[in-house]
């Protein structure tokens, strides 16, 4: 089960991380985060130990998400060392482009 | 690898391979069904369903699919969902379809109902703008613009009717069609035509999505005068219609120029022990009902396949 953040925790738990950090906003009445959810959780199992998988929820976090300008759900987001690195994926998204997302976000 | 043998294989777990995977299942052959995505297709995101016969009053779309998804798994198909397929051989007597290049699925019949996807555009700024801005569900987005100016683009039922859903939304919302008519029901339009906060663009053209860090507006062209502008928005929502899902089909299975499916009447394709039915499939009608239809005499044709060949 995917770890669940809110706001208040972006810095320490994404941010602060000592893993690369994998980071989902999600909302309700959404098919695509849905169908997102079984990959992120099998993908999770994958990559134990090399990247951290947390989850918030988008419209309960709007700052955040204003922040830093994540208008759609679901969307991924990738961090290394506090930075957010690469291309953010978002809408209907394919396991094997969050496969490619992570292995790239490890080399 | 492991590889599980099956009678069939249904790819695509929408009304249509549900369907054929219930009439596989009580026609006690064994069936897997494969998805990308959950169970439920297309119709899990439709709002209410009003129209399959037999289901009064009506149901939404969600619950709908979890009925024929339930159907489908008490009468004992398998289901691979949240699964891609990284390999497809249909060629032979025996197809395989692998998924995720690690599980192997062999079936001597093959059922193809993939369905569809919202088609894109195609302008500049498309996948820059992806989740910045730009989207494609407005019940996934739409209270992210909570007093905000969205465009809509398209001119079909989707693009009319989630324009008058994102009013309760959006401070402002603009419709942007290319013909100067709607193709949308004459009720839809109604709602849309007497909103005070909608405003129409008929006869332009999106041309590019602008802007720096996240989506800005869109450029546009009316193509009566030829004259661009840039309409000012802080969202855009894109329904212009569907694509087949059959990109990974194409050198093996017979398609139309647009990517459908051709099937006959029977919904056998140009190979043997490989069937289509739903919205893949070239057709006139895309309904539930319809999908339902294909996914029944796909089904039934499977079964009379596979008494022959054993």
């Amino acid at each position: 089960m995917t770890q669940e953040i809110n706001q208040d925790q972006f810095e320490t738990e994404v941010l602060a991380a000592d893993l690369p950090v994998v980071l989902d906003f999600f909302s309700t009445e959404c098919p695509p985060c849905e169908a997102l959810a079984p990959k992120f959780s099998s993908l999770e199992e994958a990559f134990t130990g090399r990247v951290k998988f947390l989850k918030v929820f988008r419209q309960g976090n709007r700052a955040l998400a204003e922040k830093l300008n994540v208008t759609g759900s679901p969307t991924l987001l990738f961090f290394r060392q506090g930075v957010e690195i690469g291309g953010r994926l978002s809408g209907e998204i394919k396991k094997s482009e969050i496969k490619a997302a992570l292995e790239a976000l490890l080399n | 690898m492991e590889t599980k043998s099956y009678d069939l294989i249904v790819i695509g777990a929408g009304p249509a391979g549900l369907t054929a995977a219930l009439y596989a299942g009580r026609a006690r052959l064994k069936a897997a069904i494969v998805d990308e995505n959950l169970p439920g297709g297309w119709m899990k995101t439709t709002h209410l369903v009003a129209n399959y016969p037999g289901v009064f009053p009506e149901i939404h779309g969600r619950d709908l699919a979890k009925r024929m998804e339930d159907q489908a798994r008490h009468f004992g198909a398998d289901f691979y969902t949240a699964a891609e397929i990284s390999a497809l051989e249909l060629q032979g007597a025996v197809k395989r379809v692998v998924l995720d290049d690690e599980v192997g699925l062999e079936a001597k019949v093959v059922i193809l109902a993939m369905g569809q996807e919202p088609r894109k555009l195609g302008i500049p700024g498309e996948t820059k703008f992806k989740g910045r801005g730009l989207s494609y569900c407005a019940t996934c987005d739409g209270d992210f613009y909570q007093d905000k100016d969205v465009v809509v683009i398209g001119g079909g039922n989707s693009a009319v009717e989630e324009s008058v859903f994102l009013t309760q939304f959006a401070k402002s919302v603009t419709l942007i069609h290319q013909f100067d008519k709607f193709q949308c029901s004459a009720i839809a339009e109604e709602h849309a035509r007497g909103h005070a906060k909608i405003r129409m663009y008929l006869c332009h053209e999106p041309r590019e999505y602008i802007g720096q860090d996240r989506l800005e507006g869109v450029a546009v062209q009316d193509l009566n005068t030829g004259e661009k502008k840039i309409i000012a928005a802080d969202g855009v929502f894109v329904y212009i219609g569907f694509t087949p899902r059959t990109e990974f089909l194409k050198g093996q299975v017979g398609l139309d120029a647009r990517g459908y499916i051709q099937a006959d009447d029977l919904m056998h394709t140009n190979l043997s022990g490989v069937l289509a039915a739903g919205d893949a499939r070239v057709k006139v009608y895309r309904q539930i009902s319809t999908a339902v239809s294909d996914g029944t005499i796909a089904a039934l044709e499977a079964e009379k396949i596979l008494r022959e060949v054993k």
